[in-house]
């Protein structure tokens, strides 16, 4: 039998110290490269505002932007109200994904699992998948009503076609093999499910989870510019109707910042769920 | 299609003692999407006898995985009788066959150690003898530092022995192997079937070995079974001569080994000409 040597041909430790300063530095390079590019774009912006290329009347310059926010957050009444706002927002957002990921989950991995279900509900969630989410919204409200339960509803139903179909794709397109080994080694089929089908799955629901964010942003914003009285798509859509760009701004950038955070989350949420995937 | 084979837990009384498995006119069909029937294995009969390896060789489609795949209780749709040995089923905390695949089957999200021990869930055993197999046969495989690995840490020829240990695990009757070497390369396929060898005779365990590596069935086989081309029958079983204490390099040289591995060739060739 052969031996596997695991501590052969140890490196110099000279050796060991220059193949860690590499990796430092390609550490150093992806930070500064990653916040470097975009920090130049703002800089051309501010210097195509500043000579006039730019009608600052609709796209006010980046530090134009970030005075306001400033202006905002210091006022205890506008910052108050911008708080007030993305608390609304939130509130839609995490009790509808929440309750989108944790039915779509259960319905795609049931549909996975046990084929009555599968064929049963997967046609009906395959042919109502394309139709866009928004065209049912007056339907949503004539159901939950004006309030907070139509909106949360509206990105429930977003996240849960993308967790239900990744789920189930997930399930149904995991490697055969390991099928044939839990059969094969005859495995119960509660062991199974937890063990083998669900883990296998777990990138496919991850990337649900993922586009899931997206979906739910673009509902909350959207059904708040259309029927609502707060909300941070509420703060957007009050900015350009009053015509004040520069607090317009300042609302898309708390978008793309809860966006950004949950994005982040998400990815902390897959190095746990999914260690042996490699990123 | 009628369906006579035993459940593969039941024990059979009667059945000859040393005897791990008595294959008795097994028949395979599939039906095709036009419902075409074509006919994969017709009528194979063959006693596996305990502590040997069985190499099953043939043309390709000659139904050797077919036939496997029935043996490893993944395919349940045959005619004629399968009866397992005494010492089989659940209460003695063996599988009545355990396999180990062609491409690679450990799962990725769980250790080494776990992956050997997930293949002894079908058996009624206590913590501690899963423990102590797990540790047993992970040693045997040569894989005793890597037991808290994971599998992609680990090299294609390692996660094969894995593979080999998981299956070792469960004690099984039968242990199934379907191509197991064939994702690997030269280098690494030579070590691996002489530690195979080494791990049967250790184990004392009664193998069926699917191969189309004519020298490979040479090497590791005591009785090779050439199967014809379809719908596949037993056309010829040859002894090998070569007895438990094999090294796999020593055996090229031996003349018999040349003389039995052209005698194959030219089994399996005329079954492929005739299909051609």
């Amino acid at each position: 039998m052969t031996a596997i040597d695991v501590d052969a041909a140890p490196l110099a430790d000279a050796d060991i110290a220059r193949v860690l300063r590499q990796r430092r530095q390609d550490a150093r390079l992806r930070v500064v490269y990653g916040a470097g590019f975009p920090i130049i774009l703002l800089l051309i912006w501010q210097i195509l505002c500043m000579v006039g290329v730019i009608d600052v009347r609709f796209f006010p310059s980046p530090a134009n932007i970030l005075a306001t926010a400033y202006q905002i957050l210091t006022s205890p009444d506008e910052g108050g109200r911008l708080l007030a706002d993305i608390g609304a927002t939130l509130q839609r957002l995490v009790v509808g994904y929440l309750l989108g990921a944790i039915s779509g989950i259960v319905v795609g991995v049931a549909m996975g699992l046990y084929r009555p279900i599968r064929y049963a509900v997967a046609p009906l969630v395959y042919a109502t998948f394309p139709t866009p989410k928004l065209a049912i919204f007056p339907l949503l409200i004539v159901i939950f009503g004006l309030g907070d339960s139509s909106k949360t509803a509206l990105i429930t139903l977003a996240v849960f076609y993308m967790t239900a179909i990744n789920s189930l794709s997930g399930i149904i397109h995991a490697n055969p093999i390991y099928q044939d080994f839990a059969k094969a080694f005859r495995i119960p089929p509660l062991t199974q499910w937890l063990r083998i089908a669900l883990p296998s799955a777990l990138p496919s629901i991850m990337a649900g989870l993922k586009l899931g964010i997206g979906q739910a942003l673009i509902m909350v914003v959207s059904a708040e510019f259309v029927s609502s009285s707060d909300g941070i798509g509420y703060y957007i859509w009050n900015s350009w109707q009053v015509l004040d760009i520069a607090r317009m701004f300042v609302g898309l950038v708390v978008v793309m910042v809860i966006g950004g955070i949950a994005v982040w989350l998400s990815n902390l949420l897959e190095h746990a769920l999914i260690p042996w995937v490699k990123h | 299609m009628s369906l006579t084979a035993l459940d593969s837990s039941g024990q059979t009384p009667g059945a000859a003692a040393g005897i791990a498995a008595h294959l008795g006119g097994i028949r395979r069909s599939f039906v095709s999407t036009s419902g075409l029937v074509v006919n994969a294995i017709s009528s194979i009969s063959l006693d596996l006898v305990e502590g040997e390896v069985v190499a099953l060789i043939g043309p390709s489609g000659c139904g050797k995985s077919s036939l496997l795949r029935i043996l490893a209780g993944l395919d349940e749709d045959y005619s004629g009788e399968l009866v397992w040995g005494d010492g089989g089923g659940h209460d003695q905390g063996r599988l009545a066959s355990a396999t180990v695949f062609q491409g690679d089957s450990t799962l990725p999200w769980m250790s080494v150690d776990n992956n050997i021990g997930l293949g002894m869930a079908g058996l009624r055993l206590d913590k501690a003898t899963i423990r102590r197999r797990v540790e047993r046969y992970r040693d045997l495989v040569g894989l005793a530092d890597f037991g808290r690995s994971y599998p992609s840490e680990l090299s294609g020829g390692m996660r094969q022995r894995v593979a080999i240990a998981r299956a070792l695990a469960t004690e099984p009757l039968l242990l199934l192997m379907d191509e197991p070497l064939s994702a690997l390369d030269a280098q690494t396929r030579l070590v691996m079937q002489q530690e195979l060898l080494d791990i049967w005779k250790k184990a004392k365990s009664t193998v069926v070995y699917v191969t189309h590596d004519i020298n490979e069935a040479v090497t590791l086989a005591d009785r090779i079974v050439v199967l014809t081309a379809r719908p596949g029958r037993i056309k010829e079983i040859h002894r090998v001569p070569f007895g438990a204490e094999r090294n796999v390099l020593e055996l090229r040289e031996h003349p018999e080994f040349g003389r039995l591995e052209a005698e194959l060739w030219r089994l399996v060739a005329d079954e492929v000409g005739q299909k051609l």
